[in-house]
């Protein structure tokens, strides 16, 4: 009996062999994969996940080899792979190695960019389909929710979440760094390109509402600006316009400088040197670099941003291994709860609860049970006792010849979850 | 009891600096939200300080030096405490809380065994000078440690590298904003406290003004805030520029602190 875990990610397949996968294994293919691989018999509980970068198959079952085997040849057959074809791309764990993917991938420290903040909510909307088919059961949901714990313990724990990695969202941090809250402030795009567009939509998701565009042809600003319920500005009258906004973002395919320098400084004495931020993401750059050195006037340019979405990158893979630290450590807790999973301990277990319920009652009742007789006394134990004997009797036995017949560790499981043996 | 309130305010100030630091060095909120709680803490412990002291000596606690030290602290903190609510620039405490604990630890230094009131002295007068004056220039340091904080956060952000040292600095704008107020509320208050000073000055000395050199500093300290509010009002001093010059003023305040109480004659020198 055991945990195993089947799959392929960006690592071990390239997109092609991915996407013909997700293809015939994602959600809206009718017959469902987590369905399917739960009609294999050596199979109990599984649960399936798959997003563009993998696809991850989780099971428990009592015979490894076979379960792995059947897996891969329902995606073999599903996919029209060749025989073999397969085989170096997918990858199989077994118990403990297993659950360490698992917690590895919902703590976003297998992904492609490491602390990306989807994985997570994947895990979990494959959790909710799995159990929405039934295909789950105490293993899988005890595993799942540690999963979801260790995800949330190595994002607060550490920074492999923090701070940005691409370069829109290096210029929304400094953004903030300047001008602490973006929600009275107004953003400039010169240039109507697809890069200033991305930028103006972070920003506006974190709290910028107006949005001015200026563009060489007019209507291309009138038509972005429309967009973002923006205004349009006339680009020769970019000089003047400059004033007006907090954060301007050039990226013009001009050939020299646009906003020199004289522009910035004029533009800080309209705004009485409230604080300007320039971000030029053209090349060849648009503002002249004097600009920056200008007193209260930020500039950054394409390379500085990348600099700094490079370092933070390098930042979230030092965090990735104390990340790593805590998934070993969870991974030991689990280990520690699946040992407890043998069939002695848990009736041992449950008869101490039982004993200690007695006892419980019997001491909150003491009041009136000293008015009874020493001998009517010692009835009432004795009934509420063979009362708690009667109804332990079931389980207990069902448990012992269960387990004999199947694998112990579902049923333990299970007696220990509804018995809250383990709280 | 009043030195053993006081030891226990400064043990806590210390504490709450250490934790400032640690927040500055591992770079976590955390370690700061506590350092905060603790700075709490040591704010009501040190008031309770000064009621002690009242009721000890059965002055009013701000007359002798060590006792305006204090009294300077402990404004500083709780107006600290206060923009921390507003703005949560927790990690600023990690410029103030150690420079509050300094300050408690000279006063520690200088507190006297016994002290006698000069006639000079007994007023209520002189109270509202002591206190407005004080305060004024507690906010003038919280000024100035905002403003220091902001010179950092400039140069960090005109290098154009991520200095994580600086990840969790607040804005260049609440930095800029704290200077202000603090400019702002702590000039009428000098000013209020010149006033008071001088009012005491005509019934002691006999006239207002005695070209006493404490008191010749106190104007060049008065007229330098005086243009920078100017300036910053009426000519748009922002950011840089006014972060630098609030830095340099409160240096030319900590001079005349230091230089006529250590090296001039001086007749409003007493306790």
């Amino acid at each position: 009996m055991g945990i195993l875990l089947v799959g392929m990610n960006h690592r071990t397949a390239p997109l092609q062999m991915r996407e013909r996968l997700s293809r015939v294994c994602g959600e809206g293919v009718e017959a469902d994969l987590p369905k399917e691989i739960s009609t294999v018999c050596s199979i109990q509980e599984v649960l399936t996940m798959v997003t563009c970068n993998r696809i991850e198959v989780v099971a428990w079952s009592d015979d490894h080899d076979g379960a792995v085997q059947e897996i891969k040849d329902i995606f073999q057959r599903r996919g029209n792979f060749l025989p073999g074809e397969l085989d170096g791309c997918l990858y199989a764990y077994d118990n403990l190695d297993a659950v360490r993917h698992l917690f590895r991938v919902a703590a976003s420290l297998d992904s492609m960019v490491i602390g990306e903040p989807q994985i997570l909510g994947q895990v979990k909307e494959a959790y909710r389909q799995a159990v929405g088919h039934g295909t789950t059961g105490v293993i899988l949901n005890k595993v799942l929710h540690h999963a979801f714990r260790v995800a949330k313990r190595v994002r607060t724990e550490t920074a492999v979440a923090g701070h940005a990695v691409s370069v829109s969202y290096a210029a929304v941090e400094l953004a903030k760094k300047i001008f602490g809250s973006l929600e009275d402030k107004t953003v400039m795009l010169v240039g109507a390109g697809e890069m200033s567009e991305l930028a103006a939509r972070n920003l506006i998701k974190h709290g910028v509402q107006h949005i001015v565009v200026a563009n060489r042809t007019f209507d291309r600003a009138v038509q972005l600006a429309a967009k973002f319920q923006g205004t349009a500005a006339e680009f020769d009258r970019l000089a003047e316009k400059l004033g007006e906004a907090d954060i301007i973002i050039s990226s013009t395919g001009a050939p020299g400088y646009l906003v020199t320098a004289d522009m910035v400084r004029g533009a800080l004495r309209r705004r009485k040197n409230r604080l300007l931020f320039l971000v030029d993401i053209a090349v060849p750059r648009d503002i002249d670099p004097a600009a920056g050195e200008i007193d209260n006037v930020f500039l950054y340019n394409i390379d500085d941003l990348q600099d700094i979405a490079d370092e933070n990158r390098q930042l979230r893979e030092r965090e990735a291994e104390r990340a790593d630290a805590i998934v070993e450590e969870e991974v030991a807790k689990h280990d520690a709860w699946f040992h407890t999973l043998s069939v002695v301990p848990t009736i041992v277990a449950l008869r101490e609860q039982a004993e200690a319920i007695i006892k419980g009652e019997i001491e909150r009742s003491s009041p009136w049970l000293q008015a009874l007789s020493e001998v009517e006394r010692q009835r009432v134990e004795i009934l509420a006792k063979s009362i708690v004997n009667k109804i332990l009797h079931g389980p207990i036995t069902g448990l012992k010849d269960e387990s004999r017949q199947h694998g112990t560790m579902a049923y333990v499981a299970a007696l220990r979850t509804l018995f809250r043996l383990d709280e | 009891m009043y030195l053993l309130v006081f030891d226990a305010s400064l043990a806590v100030y210390l504490m709450s600096t250490i934790f400032f630091m640690i927040a500055l060095f591992v770079r976590r909120v955390r370690p700061a939200a506590i350092a905060t709680w603790i700075l709490t803490l040591a704010f009501v412990s040190h008031g309770g300080s000064f009621i002690v002291r009242y009721g000890e000596t059965g002055y009013s606690p701000l007359l002798a030096i060590n006792e305006a030290l204090s009294f300077f602290a402990w404004v500083a903190t709780g107006i600290y405490l206060l923009l921390q609510t507003i703005t949560k620039t927790r990690l600023l405490g990690a410029f103030v809380a150690p420079i509050v604990t300094i300050a408690m630890f000279i006063s520690l230094q200088t507190t006297p065994g016994h002290i006698v009131i000069p006639p000079a002295l007994r007023g209520s007068l002189v109270i509202v000078h002591v206190a407005l004056t004080v305060a004024g220039e507690a906010l003038f340091f919280l000024a100035s440690a905002a403003g220091a904080m902001y010179l950092l956060q400039d140069g960090f952000l005109k290098k154009r590298k991520a200095v994580s040292f600086a990840r969790l600095f607040p804005s260049l704008r609440d930095l800029d904003r704290i200077n202000h107020v603090c400019v702002l509320w702590g000039f009428p208050l000098l000013t209020f406290g010149v006033i008071a000073g001088s009012l005491w000055a005509r019934t002691v000395w006999g006239s207002h003004w005695q070209w006493d050199p404490r008191q010749i500093w106190t104007l060049i300290v008065w007229m330098t805030y005086a243009v920078l509010l100017h300036q910053r009002l009426a000519i748009g001093w922002k950011g840089h520029k006014a972060a630098v010059y609030s830095l340099a003023a409160f240096v030319i305040l900590l001079a005349s602190l230091i230089v006529v109480r250590g090296f001039l004659p001086s007749a409003h020198t007493f306790v």
